[in-house]
């Protein structure tokens, strides 16, 4: 992993943006983070609707088609800025513990929400009438959001790795 | 008198940097990048549930619902998350008080918070009044739409004031060199690997 990583900090696109980062870098982070904005509140929103506590004036499967939309367009804008800082600085994202833990979290989110979605559209019914009152849905509602915010969290440590010692794949050279 | 209010000031925020706290979060290895993540989910949440709103108001997201019963159902989370928000930006800055102060980027982001606290004001003084009348149409008047897209604008730059400070400031080193023993993997193997401190940068 990390003579790709060192060969892909010698690629053109690569070089572009460690050329522009003073700039390019901070911008496109903050991008990443308007879009983890939008995906963390529409997780947020769908969930208090899971927990009774907003949006009941609404059914379930209503709210979830509303935030969807958002939700699916944050996660391609997510994946698309956060290819462009693998590509600007390799090294940095890909030699980490954080990058590693935070991209296993981001797949089991990602199919969490879509394995929702599509139960969701295809057992509207029992859905509403029983299983949101279900206290394991509302559990694995507070788990989801759980799981997005060691995402963020996750996300920041790769410029801190160090705090995972020895575990840590930077602490080995 | 200026002149004293300057020194005041001065002295003040080195009063910050040298508090048991700052001092504690400069000296711990993951005090700060703890503190920076919470800022982050924070301030995520603080721009996912304003822009759902913002969204509404502009007719753009949301548009069927009642105005008024999605503001109480989801403001209030923002302001809590506001709160977390705030709680760990003062905790850093008091690490390095006066560098930041110093930064020209935090400068701007207060300077745009302030502006936000504004622009929402504006907005209870003018559309906020006449909510009852537009609070179930599909979009809130001209003046909501452009509270709502410049509050839009404002967070963002906000989010990209608050990136840029970590590239344009150093952070501060600690006084004396970490105890041993604090790393993560320490709480599991039970003893200090010995690795020196590696340099400090928040990027």
């Amino acid at each position: 992993m990390k003579q790709f990583a060192e060969w892909l900090a010698t690629t053109l696109p690569s070089l572009f943006i460690q050329n522009h980062n003073r700039w390019l870098i901070p911008a496109i982070q903050s991008i990443h983070i308007v879009g983890i904005g939008v995906v963390l509140g529409s997780a947020f929103l769908i969930e208090l609707r899971i927990l009774g506590l907003a949006g009941m004036d609404q059914t379930l499967r209503d709210t979830a088609s509303r935030f969807d939309p958002w939700l699916k367009a944050a996660l391609w804008l997510m994946l698309a800025t956060g290819l462009l800082l693998v590509i600007g600085e390799p090294v940095r994202e890909l030699v980490t513990l954080s990058f590693w833990l935070k991209m296993s979290l981001v797949a089991l989110a990602t199919l969490i929400a879509a394995a929702f979605r599509f139960h969701v559209r295809k057992h509207e019914k029992q859905w509403e009438e029983t299983l949101v009152h279900r206290r394991s849905i509302k559990g694995l509602a507070v788990l989801t959001l759980l799981i997005w915010a060691c995402i963020i969290i996750l996300g920041r440590l790769i410029a801190y790795d160090h705090v995972w010692g020895s575990w840590s794949p930077a602490s080995k050279h | 008198m200026i002149l004293t209010g300057m020194i005041n000031l001065s002295a003040f925020l080195e009063s910050l940097e040298t508090s048991g706290l700052a001092t504690k979060i400069r000296d711990s290895l993951v005090l700060f990048p703890l503190l920076e993540s919470a800022h982050v989910f924070g301030l995520a949440l603080v721009f996912g549930t304003i822009a759902v709103i913002d969204l509404r108001l502009l007719g753009i997201a949301s548009t069927q619902r009642s105005f008024q019963r999605m503001a109480s159902e989801i403001l209030r989370w923002t302001w809590a998350a506001f709160a977390l928000t705030a709680l760990t930006g003062a905790l850093m800055f008091t690490t390095n008080a006066r560098v930041y102060y110093h930064n020209a980027f935090f400068r701007t982001k207060m300077l745009l918070l302030l502006l936000a606290g504004i622009n929402m004001l504006a907005f209870e003084l003018t559309a906020g009044r006449t909510v009852q009348i537009w609070n179930k149409a599909p979009s809130a008047p001209r003046a909501g739409k452009a509270a709502a897209a410049l509050s839009l604008a404002l967070w963002i730059a906000i989010i990209f004031m608050g990136r840029i400070i970590g590239f344009t400031t150093t952070r501060a080193a600690p006084s004396t060199p970490p105890p041993a023993g604090i790393n993560f993997d320490d709480f599991l193997q039970g003893a200090p690997n010995g690795t020196a401190n590696p340099l400090p940068r928040n990027k």
